[in-house]
């Protein structure tokens, strides 16, 4: 069943448009994020299903019913804010259960909900703190209570883990994700981090500049990107793409070398192209199908447990990446190893993919 | 020497300096003058005794004289009226205007701006132009009640004494509305805008947020405004004297214009000074619950 359905939409600022015709459905139960770069419009769609902002055309459906022109209460969604936006002048229970106080629900009822939505937390020791006594991550995890015990139909989170530090957000990504399973909910979630994207959610939309790229799951982005923006932007280290063109006789070469690329593919002479190569295709062994160039090393980055190498391909870097520890130096002279079934190509022109 | 020249150039010695200038002027003229003013309310001063310090001591008999003038009562009564009356009007239409500019519309900040015009002119001259308009046959505010058909005779706002207390309230309020609305204005900017829209999702109307957002939030400003708007009443004298200088028979008088009188009109000096020492009195209390409301702001 379709949760939500967005269907042509688009959203003027004056004379800013900042959503161009964007159309997306989403299953009830799924866990759907929103990726692209500062100012792509990610937060305007957002709080536009919200009902924070108004749409210029095109129509919002949440479960069936058109909300266009409902205000938000009449919409059955919650939202967790980048800023948490907790009310400084509740304690961390009042915060929780405001909306059900405005409903004039019963009291046991609503001491009952904020203590399992607390201990769900583990905010259970500090109901009565007020939000400045609260850590960063305590005061995110209050935010996440105060939609939780609504138990709306949609859950929106706009970039809710940007304040935290690094371990505490891959901890919050696990613990949202796991929230969102046990609530069977419809979640839309906000983020700039790909790997946020990519880990967390079932159904990734890319944008740029108010356009939906691309929308599908993580692995289908990551291994048919539809143009050059998704896959330089989906995968870290990035994607590395090298200039070529198709020469008279049908050969994909290489422009600032004469480096053959032996795919056999039917192109037209004098189309260009950018090859666009993962580093974790790349390799400083043979593989299976593969074709070698010569390399320079110009640096080397190391986690331990993985290996990144910047090489000099054609006078371009190239970015490789391996398991295990460092096999050469700064400046040592290698063959790279391509592999060929691996190749992405995109038309230089139209940057989609070929 | 060099010594003391190097502690107040890099030590403690320039806090020391800076501290010691504040409380010297502190000392000079807020302090010398109240203490001289409270002596004062319980001497015998005249115009004899004025220019020497050693004056008759009277204990409570100044007070006791204000408080047996047959006008004691009325004035009273109408300085209670033009505080609580003045405050009402300015807090609850500075706020409503506030709010109204809160809203985001074309020309807000500039039309806020107009209404800032009354504030800075000089009270007296403000007086002057409310004279103007409450004149009782020339008086632009009688030509609209009449044509309007809401008064059936001209008001004569300045010399009937049923009415000039509430001439001079109405000119006060108009005065007051431009800070209040400035100062609430500036709370409300602080108020983040996500707290509302977290709200509204909240499922939380229009009013639903008035109540239990924007009003415990602006609890600080609402008590520093109307501290400051009872001080600034208390204070306000020019306008009574340009308006109706406390006539007719009193009748629009108010502590603070009967202190002046007392002092510099009829020159019973010790009266004047105990009226303004009851005054002061009133107004530290006013002050102490301001500083205990600006111990409740919130950090967002
Ligand atoms: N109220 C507004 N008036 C005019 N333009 C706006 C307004 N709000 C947002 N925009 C513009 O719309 C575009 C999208 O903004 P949005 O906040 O949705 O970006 P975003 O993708 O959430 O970026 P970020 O990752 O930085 O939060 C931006 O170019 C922004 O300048
Ligand atoms: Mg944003």
């Amino acid at each position: 069943m379709l949760q939500i359905e967005i269907d042509h939409l688009n959203k003027h600022y004056g004379g800013f448009h900042a959503l161009k015709d964007v159309n997306i459905s989403i299953k009830q139960g799924s866990f759907v994020a929103l990726v692209g770069p500062s100012g792509c419009g990610k937060s305007t769609l957002l709080r536009t299903l919200a009902g924070l902002e108004k749409t210029s055309s095109g129509d919002v459906r949440i479960a069936g019913r058109s909300v266009i022109g409902k205000p938000p209460r009449e919409r059955d969604v919650a939202m967790v804010f980048q800023s948490y936006a907790l009310y400084p002048h509740m304690d961390v229970e009042h915060n929780m259960n405001y909306s059900m106080r405005l409903k004039r629900r019963p009291k046991e009822e609503i001491s009952e909900r904020t203590r399992t939505a607390a201990e769900t937390l583990g905010l259970g020791n500090l109901l009565d703190r007020l939000p400045k006594a609260l850590s960063g991550g305590q005061r995110q995890r209050v935010a996440m209570g105060r939609a939780i015990v609504r138990n709306p139909k949609v859950f929106l989170f706009d970039e809710p883990l940007s304040n935290l530090d690094a371990a505490l957000r891959v901890h919050m990504r696990s613990e949202i994700r796991k929230l969102h399973e046990r609530l069977n909910a419809t979640s839309v979630y906000v983020t700039h981090d790909q790997v946020e994207a990519m880990t967390m959610a079932d159904h990734v939309v890319v944008m740029r500049a108010g356009v939906v790229e691309q929308q599908g799951s993580p692995l289908d982005l990551y291994d048919r990107p539809a143009n050059r923006f998704v896959a330089g932007f989906i995968g870290s280290p990035a994607m590395n793409f090298l200039p070529a063109t198709v020469t008279d006789n049908g050969a994909l070469v290489l422009d600032n070398d004469s480096t053959q690329i032996g795919l056999n593919r039917d192109i037209a002479a004098g189309c260009q192209f950018w090859i666009g190569m993962r580093p974790e295709h790349l390799s400083l062994k043979p593989c299976v199908n593969d074709m070698a160039i010569d390399a320079t090393v110009t640096g080397i980055e190391s986690t331990g447990s993985m290996t990144f190498v910047v090489l000099e391909v054609a006078s371009q870097p190239v970015v490789l990446a391996h398991s295990g520890r460092p096999v050469t130096r700064r400046g040592d002279h290698v063959r790279l190893h391509i592999s060929l079934d691996n190749l992405h190509l995109f038309d230089r022109e139209t940057e989609l993919a070929a | 020497m060099q010594g003391i020249i190097r502690t107040i150039r890099d030590g403690s010695g320039f806090d020391i300096l800076l501290l010691g200038l504040a409380l010297l002027y502190l000392i000079i003229f807020s302090a010398f003058p109240i203490v001289y003013n409270i002596i004062m309310s319980l001497q015998t001063v005249d115009m004899f005794t004025l220019t020497s310090f050693n004056r008759p001591f009277v204990g409570l008999q100044n007070y006791y004289d204000i408080f047996s003038q047959p006008v004691a009562g009325t004035i009273f009564w109408n300085t209670v009226k033009f505080v609580f009356l003045s405050i009402v009007f300015q807090l609850s239409i500075g706020f409503g205007l506030a709010l109204f500019f809160q809203q985001d519309f074309p020309g807000a900040s500039y039309l806020r701006g107009l209404f800032l015009a009354g504030w800075i002119m000089p009270a007296l001259v403000v007086g002057a132009i409310w004279k103007w308009l409450f004149a009782g046959d020339f008086g632009v505010i009688n030509y609209a009640l009449t044509s309007l058909g809401i008064a059936d005779d001209r008001i004569f706002w300045l010399s009937d004494p049923n009415v000039a207390l509430y001439a001079v309230i109405i000119a006060n309020i108009w005065l007051g509305i431009p800070f209040n609305m400035i100062l609430l204005s500036v709370g409300l900017a602080s108020i983040p805008r996500d707290v509302y829209e977290a709200a509204e999702l909240d499922g939380a109307g229009a009013f639903e947020r008035f109540r239990s957002i924007t009003l415990p939030l602006m609890r600080a400003q609402l008590g520093a405004v109307i501290s400051l708007g009872v001080i600034f009443t208390l204070q306000q004298f020019d306008l009574i004297a340009a308006l109706t200088q406390g006539g007719p028979a009193d009748s629009s008088n108010v502590a603070q214009y009967w202190s002046w009188q007392f002092s510099f009109q009829t020159y019973e000096i010790s009266l004047g000074s105990a009226v303004s020492v009851l005054m002061i009195i009133f107004v530290i209390v006013v002050a102490a619950v301001y500083v205990r409301s600006t111990r409740h702001e919130h950090s967002y």
